[in-house]
């Protein structure tokens, strides 16, 4: 048995897996975005349901908010585990308790993080009575909303606290692989400590950032069930809007639906790819 | 051209009871070039960083012409260093590692590039500038890493182990073009090594460091003739050690007495006396001669290896080979001790 062989026949459950949930889910959803359904008696394929979506007012708004929940969670949260792995790869007391403490959130459900965020960051939750209950603010209400709001403060918090250790643990990987020999000779060639992080630091470290920072803004885009716990209604978070659309109770929705969802990957790879492109310009230049 | 004083510099890391060096002085004159000599763990690299300003002394101060620099940023010292493994700035042109120096100090660019130009040229690689540094061969990435820190004109240079990663051939190549722009530059220059040849070739003075303390701090030949005890010797190859005492300058062994050319204290002590100095044949008189049982002789090409014995005393010998065609194991074989080559080490 040739070893090509050998390497297919053991990849092949996991690729299989791979090839038909993925390429089978997307191409019937791509099939009903163009309003092929026969169970229901759309025969006909079309673009109704795409010119349908791109002509409601919503789904711009849609858009605009997922962009600025994903863009704002990743670098927020890119700025915050850089800042950390910084710290954490310095020598100190503690550091090993610092460091479980710092990861420990990796293993909380994100769900489990909304519903905590709800509990102490919404109007009825702990801080707002806890304010109320010092005088700082006459009542709960008074309370600045964070969750259910228009800025989707109350989902990039979620976010942030959830992706500033992924990036932190990749990027601090990253720092202690290439240790701090190049920056010492950054130092030893006049640059500052500012300098050394932004000229030889920063893009050592570049690569592995970028590929956690991608991984986390496609997630935060395309992700349904925070923006559904904590957003606000409207405008909704396009994961929640599509998957509205998907449940409604009239079946010739769904195309719409399908469509969205072909929005959201294709615009999730478009974004990705001038980020990638913006990013490495910007630390290499 | 700065004069560097070493006092007392003193390293303790965090969680280790042991200094890896214990309380160093030096005094390096302005544009001397010094080699930090010793095995690894002896404390060099971490002297070198405490010079450059990237590690903190536990104790001791280093100062630049009489003025202390321990409150001075790293980038602030007038020191550059160039570590053992080059350490070049992967994501960047070869060009614009040389020029990194200048555009931190924001040099006009203009500037930057015909001076990195000039530097691509002294080091000989005037063609190599739009390169990444992992297209380059060990030797070129050295010659980049020399310019990158020669452009920014230090004060003081540090280079650790600076040959250690590259061949034999460019090995000599290396060391003459590091001793020929330290020279032109006159740039005070410290280096990093562990090979003994390495540094009496180069440097100007030596200073072995063992167990983080300094052994001896002289010129290269006074390490060979004048070793300050009995580990220096070994370091530079010493081989033949004999006990005995000091009495009116005569050194008396078991095998009989050697006379001693310099004025040296009564007392017991040990000669030294390395293979290459002991001559085959003996004076008219006698004096400073032995005869010696022949144990082995090893050929090497330029020169023959003999084991030689007296009574009890093995003695290594390093002869031409034309003088010991005659002897073979087994034989006894004349050795003379000349005088100016005996020397009695330090109890």
């Amino acid at each position: 048995m040739s070893d090509r062989f050998k390497i297919g026949l053991l990849l092949f459950p996991a690729l299989s897996i791979i090839v038909v949930l993925f390429f089978g889910g997307l191409l019937v959803g791509l099939m009903r975005s163009f309003n092929y359904m026969p169970v229901i008696g759309l025969t006909q394929p079309d673009l109704s349901a795409y010119v349908s979506v791109f002509t409601d007012k919503e789904f711009y708004l849609s858009f605009l908010l997922t962009f600025h929940i994903a863009f704002t969670s990743t670098v927020i949260s890119c700025i915050l585990a850089v800042a950390a792995a910084l710290l954490l790869r310095r020598q100190f007391i503690g550091r090993a308790v610092v460091n479980f403490l710092f990861q420990l959130n990796l293993t909380v459900p994100h769900l489990v993080g909304a519903i905590g965020i709800l509990y102490l960051f919404s109007q009825s939750g702990s801080f707002a009575r806890l304010a109320a209950e010092w005088g700082m603010i006459a009542g709960p209400s008074d309370f600045p909303a964070l969750v259910f709001d228009p800025y989707a403060i109350g989902i990039i918090l979620q976010y942030v606290w959830k992706e500033v250790p992924f990036i932190g643990v990749i990027v601090l990987a990253n720092m202690q692989s290439i240790g701090e020999d190049y920056e010492s000779v950054a130092r030893s060639l006049g640059a500052s400590r500012w300098q050394a992080f932004r000229h030889v630091l920063l893009p050592l470290i570049f690569p592995g950032m970028l590929s956690a920072s991608v991984m986390v803004f496609a997630f935060t885009f395309g992700a349904y069930e925070i923006p559904a716990i904590l957003g606000a209604n409207y405008p909704a978070a396009l994961p929640v809007l599509a998957y509205r659309h998907y449940t409604d109770v009239d079946l010739a929705a769904r195309p719409e639906a399908m469509a969205m969802a072909i929005i959201i990957a294709l615009l999730s790879a478009v974004m990705i790819y001038f980020y990638v492109r913006f990013s490495r310009q910007r630390v290499r230049s | 051209m700065t004069h560097v004083s070493l006092k007392q510099l003193t390293k303790i890391y965090p969680g280790s009871i042991e200094p890896s060096l214990d309380q160093l002085s030096l005094e390096i004159a302005s544009g001397e070039l010094t080699a930090l000599l010793g095995p690894s763990g002896c404390g060099k690299t971490t002297t070198m960083k405490m010079i450059a300003g990237l590690l903190e002394p536990t104790a001791g101060d280093v100062t630049f012409d009489g003025r202390s620099v321990l409150r001075d940023k790293p980038e602030h010292r007038g020191v550059v260093m160039v570590f053992q493994n080059y350490l070049l700035f992967p994501y960047m042109s070869v060009a614009a590692n040389i020029g990194f120096g200048l555009k931190m100090r924001k040099i006009d660019q203009t500037e930057i590039d015909r001076r990195v130009s000039e530097m691509l040229d002294l080091v000989k690689l005037p063609d190599l500038g739009a390169r990444r540094p992992s297209e380059l061969s060990g030797g070129q990435q050295q010659r980049v890493a020399l310019a990158r820190a020669l452009i920014v004109q230090p004060n003081v240079l540090l280079l650790d182990e600076p040959l250690s990663n590259l061949d034999a051939h460019l090995r000599f190549e290396m060391r003459d073009l590091i001793r020929n722009l330290q020279q032109d530059m006159g740039i005070t220059t410290i280096f990093v090594t562990h090979d003994q040849e390495e540094a009496v070739v180069l440097a100007d003075k030596v200073a072995l460091i063992l167990d983080g303390r300094l052994k001896q701090y002289d010129v290269p030949s006074a390490f060979y003739s004048r070793p300050v005890d009995k580990a220096t010797a070994l370091f530079f190859g010493g081989q033949n050690f004999l006990a005995g005492t000091v009495n009116d300058d005569q050194f008396v062994t078991r095998f009989g007495s050697l006379r001693l050319s310099e004025k040296t204290p009564n007392g017991p002590g040990t000669l030294t006396i390395r293979p290459e100095n002991i001559r085959i044949g003996s004076t008219a008189d006698g004096r400073n001669s032995v005869v010696a049982s022949l144990i082995d002789k090893i050929y090497l090409g330029t020169q023959t290896r003999l084991q030689c014995q007296v009574g009890e005393t093995q003695l290594q010998v390093i002869a031409n080979p034309n003088d010991v065609l005659e002897y073979e194991p087994g034989q006894n074989i004349p050795l003379l001790f000349p005088e100016n080559a005996l020397w009695v080490l330090q109890s």
